[in-house]
């Protein structure tokens, strides 16, 4: 049987995600972006997608963004609740209600870019979130491996989450060392690879999937 | 140990801590203000900062309190006006005030109780960041965040924590390549101190006090002004002229990871 694989983001990335894993022969359910602010929805959402798949044994959130770079000092409160603190509680309100449908074996991956760690100009608010994401999923990794559930990270090009405006990570003085950013099917590679027995034993982990530009540390 | 005075470090300096009545922040403003800084303790409490400014003052140092509920942006704004209004400047904003009381628990427990955690660090860190900014400019100032080891190591108990803690850093490393350009310098402090909240968190678990001696190898628990302040002194100073986007773990070594 196929890995039962919830996916949760916004935008064209997503799309072309879930049908990558598709192709890997994942049974894919998808739940809105939108409906994880508030946790009842998350929980109706993920409850009616776990049913659909009758368990889960794979959770994807990818991290969306605005397109469009702002100074911090430019940003309205809206601008900064909708890129920081929504994704910030939708993540939450996801592994929430996606933890009962969660068992022995089952993965949680969420997907972020590099700046998470190294920062983002124009992209602040999507850098915070990312960074408390990639806290919550250790967290979720240290009080569910006892359960035999692991939680890992991929943190992706921002070029590829958030736009051709977002600058490589960290400000590097290179390119990608394999000369490219990457693309859907490079995520669903390393997201399948997480999701395989032999994965196992990587939990709290962030593996960085960037085409060699995030070097540390 | 302490002295009441440094070595003019921070002459003319003029530094806002929110949450500076006790613990950390307090470390923090006292330890600025020996070294010749102007300080604000900016404070829900009053009846807690007050005293605090005063015994500052009976010290001869220059120190002011203001109340100011970090959850508002109005009085985050009022502080930072009345500031520079009384001081004339604003060379360093420290925004180490936390609330919103998340009992420690798993993730699936957690319910809107940690919203006051994450109003207080990300929301506040937002606010604080837009209105200091003009005057942080005008002085090549800068703007400390606090951070936790708690935030990188994962934390199997404070999951709500540990996330807003990280998230600073990510703030604070944007930030600084925003504001790099401008002159301010934007760090973070991750410090384990004896504070009132440690002092809570000792009563709650009798054995942590000895698990996080253990750990350090120091082999004790920092001191909030001779151990923390001297850190945010240093980010302060034109020591750290070149230092930005960083975080500085003050914790004894109890955390490696960076």
């Amino acid at each position: 049987m196929g890995t039962r694989t919830l996916v949760c983001g916004a935008g064209g990335l997503t799309y072309e995600l879930v049908d990558r894993l598709r192709e890997r022969g994942h049974l894919v359910e998808g739940v809105a972006t939108a409906s994880l602010v508030v946790r009842a929805d998350a929980g109706t959402a993920v409850d009616a997608a776990a049913d659909a798949l009758g368990a889960l044994d794979l959770v994807v959130h990818v991290l969306g963004s605005p397109g469009h770079p702002t100074p911090l000092v430019d940003l309205s409160t809206d601008e900064w609740v909708a890129a920081c603190e929504e994704p910030m509680v939708g993540a939450l309100h996801l592994l929430q209600a996606c933890r009962p449908h969660l068992g022995p074996g089952s993965r949680v991956v969420h997907v972020v870019p590099t700046s998470a760690m190294g920062g983002a100009p124009g992209f602040a608010a999507t850098a915070t979130a990312a960074e408390g994401i990639r806290a919550l999923n250790k967290s979720a990794a240290r009080q569910w491996g006892a359960d035999g559930i692991t939680a890992t990270v991929v943190a992706a090009a921002p070029e590829l989450l958030i736009g051709p405006a977002a600058n490589s990570a960290g400000g590097a003085l290179t390119g990608p060392a394999l000369g490219r950013t990457g693309g859907a099917e490079d995520l669903a590679g390393i997201i399948d690879t997480l999701a395989s027995p032999d994965a196992a034993f990587t939990t709290g982990s962030t593996i960085v999937a960037d085409g060699g530009t995030w070097m540390a540390p | 140990m302490s002295t009441d005075r440094g070595v003019g470090l921070l002459d003319g300096r003029v530094a806002l801590i929110t949450g500076g009545a006790a613990g950390i922040g307090l470390g923090i403003a006292t330890a600025m203000a020996r070294e010749g800084a102007a300080v604000v303790l900016a404070v829900r409490r009053t009846e807690n900062g007050g005293p605090a400014a005063e015994a500052l003052r009976s010290g001869g140092h220059r120190a002011l309190c203001i109340r100011c509920d970090v959850t508002s942006r109005d009085d985050l704004e009022a502080a930072v006006a009345a500031t520079v209004g009384d001081f004339g400047r604003l060379d360093c904003f420290v925004h180490n005030a936390v609330g919103g009381n998340v009992a420690p628990g798993p993730i699936e427990g957690m319910d809107d109780g940690w919203l006051g955690l994450l109003a207080t660090t990300v929301r506040a860190s937002f606010d604080a960041a837009q209105v200091s900014h003009p005057h942080l400019a005008d002085a090549g100032g800068s703007f400390i965040l606090m951070a936790s080891a708690a935030g990188m190591e994962g934390s199997a108990n404070l999951p709500a924590y540990a996330m807003v803690k990280a998230s600073q850093r990510a703030l604070a490393k944007s930030l600084s390549r925003e504001w790099g350009p401008y002159g301010i310098r934007v760090n973070c402090i991750a410090p384990v101190a004896r504070t009132p909240a440690m002092d809570r968190a000792y009563r709650a678990n009798p054995n942590l006090e000895e698990q996080l001696v253990g750990r350090t190898p120091l082999q004790r628990i920092g001191d909030p002004t001779d151990d923390i302040g001297p850190v945010a002194v240093f980010l302060a100073s034109d020591l750290a002229r070149f230092v930005t986007g960083q975080t500085i773990v003050a914790d004894g070594g109890g955390f490696l990871g960076l």
